[in-house]
């Protein structure tokens, strides 16, 4: 057997680490260009001012009531779906699962209120019925974060739960194990893996929320603290104030990333093989598989309704660029284009990021091996602009021309992917168990080889969806490419903002619709890449297959 | 396969961003509405080529507060020669700057409610802030401010945040030159009728407003124009209000670091000519800057008159701003 390439143990945390290096950097670098070019305010001054506390406290309290609830909703339905393994339409349920958290955010709360709203479908439909209900405040927040996060911890749960080897799930359903034993000897143990993490990623999803919370919130009794980040930075200028009040979320987030995701991953134990037949749980039928259609149907209906309602509004305007064609449509085209011309490279950076990090975090030992989780969540936890400028300040002489600056745009746009990335990563990598590694390791299964017959069967569904989602999460962007100065071509989400700004509301509601079906083709494409073929079973890692490599 | 495809896109998408540059460039700094498409931006671009042999470039920001953001970030090695789009709101900060020069440009054509003699800021368009209702919600909008926080709870409305959005510190100012000290009073007041604060204009009127969510907006009083003109409807127009509405003027001035100065100037001159000043009406939806004459679209002889023009100088502005932003948040977080 000729050696492996990239054998050396070094290439599992060399990367990892460069890159773990590169995130620390910019953060740190970012943060501190903002204090080099303002005085520091006093900590102690800040937080006497009774409006800070005030809007601590409300981040703290929704972002713990939307990640309950988002975490609740999302493990009823993915309990549901691993229930129910084949039904009509479970396929385009899981792609629209995936839409939700990647719409721009003024998209879907358009949908939103088009259902939920005073003057919504469902609110006249159930006129009288929900006395004093009302969108705005506490309970539209909550309803837009469960929309938007739910559907991803669901997403992520059934993924785990998919992810139990099927000889243990075969011992289960020969064993007739029902009920909290069926829980405890296949669920839990999948879940317990990825919850932490999960619970970490929405919980700063919520904790940084800001659009949301405005519009639906009510008024800036609702306030998160990235608003007033935005304040400082936009309309003060008062740079100091914006990177303190960046620093204070990063270490409340930070803190909870390092409590919740820092416990060393546990191994699967039993070994996987791919069954020719599919395996039955003990739990289908009876009751439990009615209460099960019930509540998919709901939270089919519940995902369906504000995208169907962004469906009717975008009707009229998409359909109508297309017959005109023109100018209009050639616009549309372009900046499709040029979205894409984005999204694939920043999407595929994220994977690879994401994998180099995930490898750091496996194989880094006691000292480095933390520096996994921690990085791949920095993203989410500074925000955007914060760093943007920051950076900005740094790269301000060598900025050339519109193609480094979207070069730049791709690079954060990856970065702003890496902890969904990460996310569903993490646990499909970690689940190969002990023996198939020592059963590697007897046959000298290293570097290439060992990733191509080891880990790429087993990953090549997650990381066609990690994929997907990178790539949509920078399709869907406005945040990033708006700090850096979009040239005057726009992306298909500056477009939509450019035509939100100035009362075309007709065509704006039609690109929507656009960026939406682009953003779904991007999973049903990448859902179908990751599909094992039909009639034969994946290739898995077989003694048979090993000698032969 | 499709991978591949798709990367070849991206390739072909990449490479049509390299575009070649002739003779002088005047680098102008703008926001989406002014530069997009549709805005004035394509159109004052070709004429003002067709005269000057030289290439009108615009570097598009998300907005006014933006512009001004980027030219602070980068000072003095500054890529832009004029910036266009800062309004009465951000002036001050952007003078306090020190890095814009005078403009030297004769303001005599301007035609604006207020006399203006700025030496650094040249007035390009200018409105009123105004609340625009949708007449077959509310056949009987209020006609004063006073009226409007006397209404009925049932009256909603939906504003902007003054801490993120220009008309929202517009309504700010709005009801501090009406009602003075008095203002916080009058927020709390104000408050049962506000469905919602959101963070941008675009937020509420396109997720909100155009969803017949509430049946008035915090806007322009020139909105209606747009609809009237190009949606050709008359179902959305401007209350006019008894106290008077509040001025908004946008600037554009020249960038003291420019090395195309002389270019420069001329470009802001050309602002206020009936070349550059017929593309704002219709297409920035604001009232031009000049008097345009018959060249002004018949809608706007339709839209309010408002009575008097509330205006606060600029200066006083942005000396304040700060403890009214603390006074209306004070009075909204109660």
């Amino acid at each position: 057997m000729p050696q492996a390439p990239f054998r050396h143990p070094a290439w599992l945390i060399g990367p990892g680490l460069a890159a773990a290096g590169i995130l620390l950097v910019m953060t740190v670098a970012g943060l501190a260009a903002l204090f080099w070019q303002a005085p520091l305010p006093a900590l102690a001054e800040l937080w006497q001012q009774p409006y800070l506390r005030r809007v601590l406290t409300f981040t703290l309290w929704q972002a713990t009531l939307s990640t309950l609830l988002s975490l609740a909703v999302g493990l009823a339905v993915a309990m549901a779906l691993a229930r129910r393994a084949v039904f009509p339409g479970r396929g385009l349920l899981l792609r629209l699962m995936e839409l939700s958290l990647v719409l721009p955010t003024i998209v879907a709360v358009s949908g939103l209120i088009g259902v939920f709203g005073r003057q919504g479908w469902l609110t006249r439909l159930a006129d009288g019925w929900l006395p004093g209900w009302n969108l705005y405040g506490l309970g539209g927040i909550l309803l837009a974060h469960v929309f938007f996060n739910a559907p991803l911890a669901g997403r992520l749960l059934l993924q785990a739960l998919e992810s139990v080897p099927a000889p243990r799930r075969r011992i289960a359903s020969q064993l007739g194990l029902r009920g909290r034993w069926l829980w405890l000897a296949l669920d839990w143990p999948a879940i317990r893996r990825v919850l932490p993490g999960i619970t970490a990623l929405v919980f700063t999803l919520c904790f940084t929320s800001f659009a949301i919370i405005m519009t639906l919130g009510g008024g800036p009794a609702s306030t998160t603290l990235e608003v007033a980040i935005y304040q400082s930075l936009r309309f003060e200028f008062d740079f100091g104030r914006a990177a303190l009040l960046a620093v204070v979320q990063l270490a409340l987030c930070g803190l909870l990333w390092l409590l919740l995701v820092r416990r060393a991953p546990t191994r699967g134990l039993a070994p996987d093989r791919r069954l020719p037949e599919p395996i039955r749980r003990p739990d289908q039928g009876g009751l439990r598989a009615l209460r099960d259609r019930a509540l998919l149907l709901v939270f089919s209906l519940f995902l369906v309704m504000p995208l169907a309602a962004v469906l009717i509004r975008g009707l009229p305007g998409l359909t109508g660029m297309f017959l005109q064609g023109g100018a209009p449509l050639a616009t549309l085209w372009h900046a499709t284009l040029r979205s894409f011309a984005i999204a694939l490279p920043a999407g595929l950076m994220s994977v690879l990021a994401a994998l180099c990090l995930l490898a750091l975090g496996n194989r880094g030992g006691r000292y480095l091996a933390p520096l996994s989780p921690l990085t791949t969540a920095i993203p989410l936890m500074v925000p955007p602009i914060v760093l943007g400028t920051g950076l900005f300040l740094l790269l301000r002489p060598s900025l050339g021309d519109a193609a480094q600056g979207m070069a730049l745009v791709a690079l954060i746009n990856g970065l702003m992917a890496l902890p969904f990335v990460a996310q569903l990563l993490r646990g499909p990598l970690n689940s190969l168990d002990a023996a198939s590694l020592r059963q590697a390791d007897q046959l000298g299964l290293l570097g290439w080889y060992r990733w191509r017959w080891l880990y790429w069967p087993k990953l090549k569904q997650p990381l066609a969806l990690a994929l997907a989602y990178g790539i949509a999460l920078s399709l869907g962007d406005f945040g990033v490419i708006a700090l850096f100065g979009a040239p005057q071509e726009p992306t298909l989400p500056v477009l939509l903002f450019q035509q939100l700004g100035s009362y075309r509301t007709e065509q704006a509601s039609g690109t929507a619709l656009w960026l939406g079906l682009m953003l779904l083709l991007v999973f049903l494409s990448l859902g179908r890449l990751g599909q094992p073929k039909a009639g034969r079973p994946a290739t898995t890692l077989s003694t048979t297959r090993v000698h032969h490599a | 396969m499709r991978l591949r495809s798709l990367f070849l896109m991206a390739v072909l998408g990449a490479t049509a961003f390299a575009q070649a540059r002739a003779n002088e460039t005047l680098t102008v700094y703008t926001h989406p509405s002014f530069a997009a498409e549709w805005g004035p931006g394509p159109a004052v671009k070709a004429a003002f080529e067709q005269q000057c042999d030289c290439t009108l470039q615009y570097v598009v920001l998300d907005s006014g507060g933006d512009i001004l953001q980027r030219l602070r970030l980068e000072g003095a090695s500054s890529q832009a020669d004029v910036v266009l789009g800062l309004d009465t709101a951000t002036m001050e900060t952007a003078r306090q700057t020190g890095l814009l020069a005078p403009h030297q440009v004769s303001l005599a054509a301007l035609e604006l409610p207020v006399a203006w003699r700025d030496e650094l800021f040249v007035p390009y368009d200018w409105g009123y802030f105004a609340f625009v209702y949708d007449t077959e919600q509310l056949p009987n909008p209020p006609t004063s401010l006073d009226e409007l926080i006397g209404a009925p709870d049932d009256l909603k409305i939906i504003i902007q945040d003054p801490r993120t959005s220009t008309p929202g510190l517009g309504l700010l100012l709005w009801m501090r030159s009406v009602y003075g000290d008095q203002a916080g009073e009058k927020w709390q007041a104000l408050k049962s009728k506000i469905l919602t604060t959101t963070k941008s204009w675009s937020d509420g009127y396109f997720s909100l407003f155009m969803n017949g969510e509430a049946p008035m907006i915090l806007s322009y009083s020139t909105s209606p124009a747009y609809h009237m003109a190009i949606d050709k409807t008359d179902r959305y127009q401007a209350a006019a209000f008894e106290e008077g509405h509040y001025l908004q003027v946008e600037v554009a001035a020249l960038v003291a670091s420019s090395r195309h100065k002389a270019l420069a100037r001329r470009f802001l001159a050309f602002m206020l000519t009936p070349e550059f000043q017929r593309e704002i009406p219709l297409k920035n939806v604001m009232y031009p800057a000049i008097d345009l004459g018959d060249e002004l679209p018949d809608v706007f002889d339709r839209l309010i008159q408002p009575s008097q023009t509330l205006y606060l100088d600029p200066a006083t502005v942005a000396e304040h701003r700060k403890a009214w932003l603390e006074e209306w948040l004070e009075a909204m977080s109660r």
